[in-house]
């Protein structure tokens, strides 16, 4: 709890669901929080919400030039951050036949590339001994039918928090992968999800309901704190159960 | 620091190392803690350094009987546990070649058919939204010369903890894993390992973050999973590992 407190932590795509939660949890560890979105009255609607000191950027995480003022900002605002939680993500399901070059660019270019590169350019920022924490889903190891772009997207980010484990250990920044199952956030809503659709997705998951937000929160801030000081390079499930398989049930 | 409050915890093998560590951590956020040890002096000694809410009981978890009665004890003694832990293992080092009926046994018998009826046996008294957590190690998913027989119990442990995870999440009994690579801990001595053959330096080397891990460090992420945080995570295996499970390929 006590580890968190004055640390700087910079959230992408922190103005709903699991940013948002995160973002509450780590101010209630004494944390300052940087949230980032796409929409302006979104971000500053939550950073109002959220209260001190809460504050907000607004930037496209898939957009190269808003990075690099990200970074401008950060630098000039902070100098110096603790805890980077790339969170900013898309979910569309589509079948493949049906997946156009442009469903295929914006789902890469927010989760991955985005996430890459928001890395690659905060990382200067990063005091050593900092955290990055990536936010990924269960289908970076499922095989989930119309997701194969956000399947590919998430493997990707998996993997790029595994060689980043490695390459960042000499400055002592850990960095690990968060692996939600189905959590009730708006993404599933933005994503097209009828109610029956739910109440099937809550009887799959082993325990019987989706996850909260405050689930994936609390993890996240577990895993950027000193408690956490031997973990990297981990991929971390939280998701009821659902990613063991029955095989039959 | 109260997110045990309330709660109680069996912990196996809990006189040294990394039970000791997380029988210290769970009492300071509150919990009420019993260990299991072989060793009545090491068990009483671990029991009065530990203080507080403490309480121990004498028992191999490689004899199933000992399961039994501990298993009765707890109910006398606390009716029902929120928490189990089963952290009890041994480890030995030798090639496939080397390696004896006598001492397959010893490991499958403590590690893995050991912990699989301290649970069997102790099921019954953990309550319906309770937790079990289940000490492995990166051994599991390795393929380390040398460990033939402890990974293999540690790969059957894990499985063990995964069929659970779906067996008793009608009684939203979350069952998780902890797999610690290298831990400052008495395992290899106590296995009958001689002090000079594991070399920590070396160890620490092979770690990308320089260091093997200290028990305390394997605590707060049992004491994470038993808490009420944790309460959508079930069926998971998670490294603690200072990054050493991810390859490098080269390098």
């Amino acid at each position: 709890m006590s580890s968190l407190k004055d640390k700087i932590v910079v959230i992408t795509g922190g103005n709903s669901g699991i940013g948002y939660a995160t973002a509450k949890a780590f101010l209630a560890k004494g944390a300052k929080v940087l949230i980032t979105g796409r929409q302006p009255g979104a971000v500053q609607k939550a950073v109002h919400a959220l209260g001190h000191p809460a504050e907000g950027f607004k930037a496209d995480q898939s957009d190269m030039n808003d990075i690099r003022r990200l970074y401008d900002y950060l630098q000039g605002r902070f100098g110096k951050i603790d805890s980077l939680f790339v969170n900013a993500g898309v979910a569309k399901l589509a079948p493949f036949e049906t997946v156009t070059e442009a469903l295929y660019d914006e789902l890469m270019n927010i989760n991955f590339k985005g996430a890459y590169f928001t890395i690659q350019q905060l990382l200067p920022l990063i005091s050593d001994g900092g955290t990055i924490t990536l936010l990924s889903a269960l289908n970076a190891y499922s095989g989930t039918p119309n997701a194969t772009v956000l399947s590919a997207s998430k493997a990707a980010l998996n993997s790029l928090g595994r060689t980043l484990s490695r390459e960042l250990a000499a400055r002592k920044i850990r960095v690990n992968t968060v692996n939600p199952g189905i959590i009730s956030t708006p993404l599933l809503e933005k994503a097209g999800l009828p109610d029956e659709a739910r109440t099937h997705l809550s009887s799959i998951t082993p325990l019987g309901r989706l996850g909260q937000p405050e689930d994936i929160a609390s993890l996240v801030t577990f895993l950027a704190s000193d408690d956490a000081s031997f973990i990297t390079g981990a991929e971390y499930n939280v998701d009821g159960g659902l990613m063991v398989h029955p095989l039959i049930a | 620091m109260d997110q045990l409050r309330n709660k109680t915890a069996v912990i196996t093998g809990g006189n040294s190392g990394i039970g000791y560590a997380t029988a210290a951590d769970f009492l300071a956020k509150g919990a009420k803690v019993l260990i299991t040890g072989r060793k009545p002096e090491a068990v009483q000694q671990a029991a009065t350094a530990l203080g507080g809410e403490i309480d121990s009981f004498i028992a191999d978890q490689g004899v199933t009987t000992d399961s039994q009665k501990l298993a009765e004890y707890v109910r006398d003694r606390y009716g029902k546990i929120d928490i189990l832990f089963v952290n009890a293992g041994v480890a030995a080092f030798e090639s496939v070649a080397d390696v004896s009926e006598a001492s397959f046994d010893t490991i499958m018998n403590i590690n893995l058919k050991g912990a699989f009826f301290t649970v069997q046996h102790l099921l019954p008294l953990v309550n319906d939204g309770g937790t079990i957590i289940l000490l492995s190690s990166v051994n599991a998913y390795s393929g380390m010369p040398g460990a033939s027989v402890y990974s293999a119990s540690k790969a059957g442990l894990n499985s063990l903890g995964r069929t659970l995870s779906r067996e008793l999440a009608s009684r939203k009994i979350r069952v998780n894993i902890v797999n610690p690579g290298p831990v400052a801990t008495p395992i290899f001595e106590k296995s009958g390992i001689p002090k000079e053959a594991v070399n920590e330096e070396q160890m620490a080397k092979a770690l990308p973050i320089g260091r093997i891990g200290q028990p305390e460090e394997i605590a707060k992420l049992v004491s994470f999973l038993a808490s009420d945080d944790a309460s959508f995570i079930t069926g998971a295996e998670y490294n603690i590992d200072g990054g050493i499970s991810v390859h490098p390929l080269i390098g």
